[in-house]
């Protein structure tokens, strides 16, 4: 049809060069023209993640936020090449700025796009796309058999209402990084407990007169968000209930405690106020430039101790342990990570090739690969006992605990709502503008209301 | 489109459509006022026309009248939004002003290298907001800041800056002085050229002092210069964004950055983001309107 429409216009158009263009041709070539571009834009729409037709290779589009170690490009070759004539994969680069990527998934599958057909997606993302039915339900592929070779934080992000909506690729877990020559100076364990933690602090900021004894982020955002609820797991309290994902529990001791422990970090002088600005970025600087004791961060930041430039604190200088917990005993690091989601709008065949590359994907050997030369966290249980892994990359070893011990935010479909919130709260409780009775309280009605307007 | 003033009301619009020479003109401006019609009217009607509706980012819901707006404002962070808006509003606004009209009254005199003082000032402007704004957040900063560090050591404050709301707003009332005043100095300094020197030669010659020649002549010609001047900065700080967004690194709430948040980040307050916007809108568009009927602003060169 577009062709018909292109086709008149093209005859208007050479009958015009013939015998001089007038206004009313003009007009209707105009026409011509718009309605064509029309026409193509529907069918632009409607014809994203094609079939290849009758004997061509199944075209599947791969989207993934960068990756600056190329390994991603590598796998996806290496896949191409083994499915040849078969299954296509093209790699599509999404915006590096996680909140920019998911804005632009949510608008494209509002709109029953079929662009992009497997992508990568944080860790909270299964429940707010799996809701309004954007991705498609894993169960039948990725089986109960099939999850127990998982790390299970991982996995459970990916469940929303007992079904799996995504498949784990690649994981990060909350650290805590400690100044070993300090430490052993001191004569001083690593800390199982806050307490501990605060003495020992305290303890090496006098003998080394560090600056800072601890630092963390507390800004009001995401990783606020993740900071605060690792306070709440490790005093106890929770978000919401595990056994019902409707039920808010947040107004309880453990999270008044939780939240008390990360305030009195500012008030004991064990953080620095500032704390509550802090992101990333600005807590590792305080920790690299030896200002500090302590530091819980992702696992990303012992590899830029590596580099001279970036740091002052060398790598040998740093240890790694789960963060404390109150009672000492194993503690639960908030999980970080992606997972591979397939697009529910894609059609039968491309659904079926873009699995085929999730698992191909997740198989041991590219598990290994990613982790050996992108440094990224294999999401496998065995591969945490490969040596070769193991020796490649040393914080897997030396995190291993904590990646192994992680809890996903609460998983609901509203997730970006009860975030935003709990980041305001957290930041002001932290700021000592609100007392964290307070501010549990405040979060138990407002997220009791985001699920009440969620089920409306 | 000019209408003689003598004319009656009734029979106006016979006398409009009625001559074929006038029916023309306005089937040739037809083409046009359609566009803006849709480009400018459409989508702020739909706006409007959604707000009173439980809307999701996906489809539209039940129509619930003013609900949106009573939820709006219950909302402590459109409150907190609204306040600080206000404020900065007023604050700059009255600092750029008073600045700006030094800074061109300065520069309006004849001086040596003139011109390039003239292009110096407006450096702060002609930087993208985001980029001021990331620089100015790395000196109010609390580890390499550079006013953090001064302003501890003199005592001034004992916070982190960007910890504290109150002394946040007032970095970004400071920041916003500090690159919009040069943009305010020189739409007065265009107004102060269009004032002709004799008027002040005659007033010296009658024996006007500094003061009077000031108040009797430079603020009552500049006085239509004065308020496109304001009308401009008004409107531009009450829809602060960029510089509250990245300076306090989203913890500074304004109308607009709630906006944002609500249909952007959130999936259930879209409806109530909405009906923000057109808050926003509703208010800019009676500020330009006191400013056009009240302070008798003129739209146009025309008598």
């Amino acid at each position: 049809m577009t062709d018909r429409v292109e086709g008149v216009a093209k005859n208007e158009a050479t009958a015009m060069v013939q015998r001089g263009i007038n206004r009313r041709d003009f007009l209707k070539l105009a026409g011509a023209g718009l309605a064509g571009a029309s026409l193509l834009g529907v069918a632009g729409c409607g014809g994203g993640g094609g079939q290849g037709g009758n004997g061509g290779p199944v075209e599947v589009t791969f989207a993934t936020t960068p990756d600056p170690t190329g390994t991603f490009q590598k796998l996806i070759d290496q896949f191409n090449k083994e499915n040849e004539g078969k299954i296509e994969v093209k790699y599509q680069q999404a915006p590096p700025d996680s909140s920019q990527f998911f804005d632009q998934l949510r608008t494209e599958f509002q709109a029953g796009s079929a662009r992009i057909n497997v992508f990568e997606g944080d860790v909270t993302w299964p429940a707010q796309f799996a809701a309004p039915g954007y991705v498609a339900d894993l169960s039948d592929r990725f089986t109960q058999e099939e999850r127990q070779k998982f790390l299970e934080g991982p996995v459970q992000s990916n469940i929303y209402e007992g079904a799996p909506f995504g498949v784990p690729w690649r994981t990060d877990a909350g650290f805590l990084y400690y100044r070993k020559d300090l430490l052993d100076e001191a004569g001083l364990e690593p800390p199982k407990t806050w307490d501990e933690l605060k003495q020992t602090a305290q303890a090496v900021q006098q003998s080394a007169g560090t600056k800072f004894g601890y630092v963390f982020q507390g800004a009001d955002y995401e990783g606020g968000v993740v900071n605060g609820l690792e306070y709440i797991w490790n005093a106890g309290g929770d978000v919401l209930d595990p056994s019902d994902p409707n039920k808010v529990v947040i107004d309880n001791p453990g999270a008044v405690d939780g939240l008390s422990i990360e305030r009195s970090m500012v008030e004991d002088g064990i953080a620095p106020k500032a704390v509550s600005t802090f992101k990333e970025d600005e807590s590792t600087a305080a920790f690299l430039n030896g200002d500090s004791v302590f530091l819980r961060n992702w696992p990303y930041v012992y590899a830029q101790a590596a580099d001279p430039e970036a740091s002052k604190v060398k790598q040998e200088q740093i240890g790694i342990a789960p963060l404390p917990s109150v009672s000492g005993e194993e503690s639960a690091s908030g999980l970080g990570g992606w997972n591979l989601m397939l697009n529910a709008a894609s059609e039968d065949p491309v659904q079926d090739a873009s699995y085929e590359l999730i698992k191909f994907m997740t198989a041991p050997e590219r598990q290994r690969t990613l982790a050996i030369e992108g440094s990224y966290l294999p999401i496998l249980q065995e591969l945490y006992d490969d040596q070769e892994v193991v020796d490649a990359v040393p914080v897997i070893a030396l995190g291993k605990e904590a990646i192994q011990n992680t809890k996903p935010r609460p998983v609901s479909p509203y997730y970006s709502d009860m975030s935003l919130r709990m980041a305001e709260q957290f930041n002001a409780s932290l700021d000592g503008e609100t007392p964290p009775e307070q501010a549990v309280a405040t979060l138990q009605e407002a997220l009791t209301e985001i699920v009440k307007q969620g089920q409306a | 489109m000019t209408t003689t003033p003598t004319r009656k009301k009734r029979g106006t619009l016979r006398a409009e459509f009625g001559s074929p020479e006038r029916r023309t003109a306005y089937y040739m401006i037809l083409p046009a006022l359609l566009i803006i019609l849709i480009v400018a009217f459409y989508p702020i009607g739909y706006s409007i026309y959604l707000s009173f509706f439980k809307a999701t980012i996906g489809n539209t819901g039940n129509f619930v009248g003013l609900q949106n707006y009573a939820d709006m404002l219950t909302n402590s962070n459109f409150r907190t939004g609204l306040s600080n808006t206000i404020i900065f509003t007023v604050v700059s606004v009255f600092f750029e002003f008073v600045i700006g009209l030094a800074i061109a009254l300065a520069i309006n005199r004849a001086f040596r290298g003139r011109g390039l003082v003239r292009a110096a000032i407006l450096v702060p402007w002609a930087f993208p907001t985001v980029i001021s704004a990331v620089m100015w957040r790395l000196m109010f900063q609390d580890q390499i800041g550079i006013i953090q560090y001064v302003a501890s050591a003199l005592g001034v404050v004992s916070e982190p800056i960007l910890a504290d709301p109150t002394l946040l707003l007032l970095g970004a009332i400071l920041v916003d002085v500090w690159k919009t005043t040069p943009f305010m100095a020189l739409l007065l300094l265009a107004g102060l050229q269009t004032i002709p020197g004799d008027v002040y030669e005659a007033a010296r010659v009658d024996g006007a002092s500094v003061v009077q020649r000031f108040f009797r002549i430079t603020l009552p010609l500049l006085k239509p210069a004065i308020l496109v001047a304001l009308l401009f900065r008004t409107l531009d700080a009450f829809r602060i964004y960029d510089l509250f967004w990245v300076m306090s690194s989203r913890e500074l709430e304004s109308l607009s950055t709630f906006v944002y948040k609500a249909v952007r980040v959130s999936q259930l307050n879209f409806s109530v983001g909405n009906a923000a916007a057109v808050f926003i809108f509703v208010t800019a568009f009676l500020i330009a309107m006191f400013f056009i009927k009240v302070l008798g602003m003129q739209t146009s060169t025309e008598e």
